[in-house]
């Protein structure tokens, strides 16, 4: 299945909103309008229609690399080593659009549908990677 | 103008699942559901024959059982999901299943407190946890919890399912806020004391004491609790959400 067009469609179907808003470089929060419910029914939806779960922090979790969860939150600010992880992460974002200081609660404000996309394709690609488990 | 009849609660071909649906209020519940013209699948933990016998018992009603502990969670999750997969969707959960487990606080062991709490308040939220995300695609459903007097009106003997009711109370309070953007109801059912197999201890020890605690002087009937369910599920309760709706006959603090 075409990771984009079906995640356009799982957006304007869970918003709702026309789905020609839906662009790759459009914000979900800013852009669409999404609430935080909003976003639990896309990622549920996903995972639906995707066969891929998408456990709670994993982008935020992703886009930390190899720095520690206290070097990347410092008091609920993305650190200066966070932001360059998490701006090389979420390369769709364009840099403007990184607040300077970025709460981490306001991350979420980032994502935009091709956001979205590469999670998806990112869970797909880990899936088929995963060893499988032969039988006893 | 056409006025909608009164007697369209609005229910027919709606999907309701009733946990403990096998016996007493669970069963008056699922019944009267299923009356209104629901689909109606009810879990039961352990007595099949009992499930068996309300399923067969309505004719020409739509009631299936399944078994489900509703202590585990990813089989919560797995029966939700195939209630989903055969009916395309759930309108109303029913979290009714419940056991009781009754001893001075100073006496109570592990097990009777474990096996409360984890039935009765893990219960309800896991099953609440696996409609959910359906309830919120759909932007439509509601969600009843059966909680009890005494969770506000405390009771001898019951500190460990007083807790776990009243863990039920806040439970519904909070997941009303939470999905109201979705258009979900949430609330709950507070029962007094209903003639059923799991109040015949209390019934039998302390059945004068009980009854002068009862404005009303009787004992409640399973299908006293049924009708407001009934009522919260239809859509006379539309705009009823983070309630708790006591059907106890007037039930006064000792």
């Amino acid at each position: 299945m075409a990771v984009y067009p079906k995640i356009a469609e799982i957006i304007a179907a869970a918003l709702p909103c026309e789905i020609e808003k839906v662009k790759p470089e459009a914000s979900l929060i800013d852009d669409l309008g999404a609430q935080s419910i909003d976003f639990l029914d896309i990622i549920f939806r996903i995972e639906r229609a995707f066969k891929v779960k998408i456990p709670r922090g994993k982008i935020i979790e992703e886009a930390r690399g190899d720095l520690s969860a206290a070097e990347f939150d410092q008091r609920g600010v993305v650190s200066e080593a966070g932001q360059v992880r998490l701006k090389a992460f979420l390369s769709e974002v364009p840099p403007e659009r990184f607040p300077a200081p970025l709460k981490v609660a306001d991350i979420p404000r980032l994502f935009t549908t091709e956001t979205f996309c590469k999670m998806v394709i990112r869970q797909q690609r880990a899936t088929a990677a995963a060893p499988v488990s032969k039988p006893a | 103008m056409n006025r909608p009849s009164i007697i369209d609660a609005g229910l027919s071909d709606g999907v309701a699942i009733v946990t403990g649906g096998s016996r007493g209020i669970g069963r008056a519940i699922v019944e009267l559901l299923a009356a209104a013209g629901m689909d109606v699948v009810l879990s039961y933990r352990q007595d099949a024959v009992a499930a068996a016998e309300v399923a067969a018992a309505g004719q020409g009603l739509r009631i299936t059982a399944e078994p489900l502990d509703v202590r585990d969670a990813a089989a919560c999750t797995a029966f939700v999901e195939k209630v989903v997969d055969r009916a395309s969707r759930v309108d109303l959960l029913v979290n009714n299943a419940g056991v009781i487990r009754d001893n001075p606080l100073t006496i109570i062991d592990e097990e009777e407190l474990r096996v409360v709490m984890e039935t009765n308040m893990t219960g309800t939220f896991n099953m609440a946890r696996a409609v959910a995300p359906h309830m919120i695609s759909a932007r439509h459903g509601k969600i009843i919890n059966i909680s009890s007097v005494a969770a506000e009106k405390g009771g001898r003997g019951q500190t460990n399912y007083a807790a776990s009711k009243g863990a039920i109370n806040g439970f519904t309070r909070s997941l009303a806020v939470e999905l109201a953007p979705r258009g979900i109801t949430v609330n709950a059912v507070a029962p007094g004391v209903i003639e059923t197999e799991m109040s015949r201890e209390v019934r039998e020890r302390a059945a004068d004491e009980v009854l002068s605690r009862i404005l009303l002087r009787r004992i409640g009937r399973p299908v006293d609790v049924a009708y407001a369910v009934w009522f919260l599920a239809s859509r006379y309760a539309d705009y009823i959400t983070g309630e708790i709706l006591h059907v106890d006959g007037g039930f006064k603090m000792e």
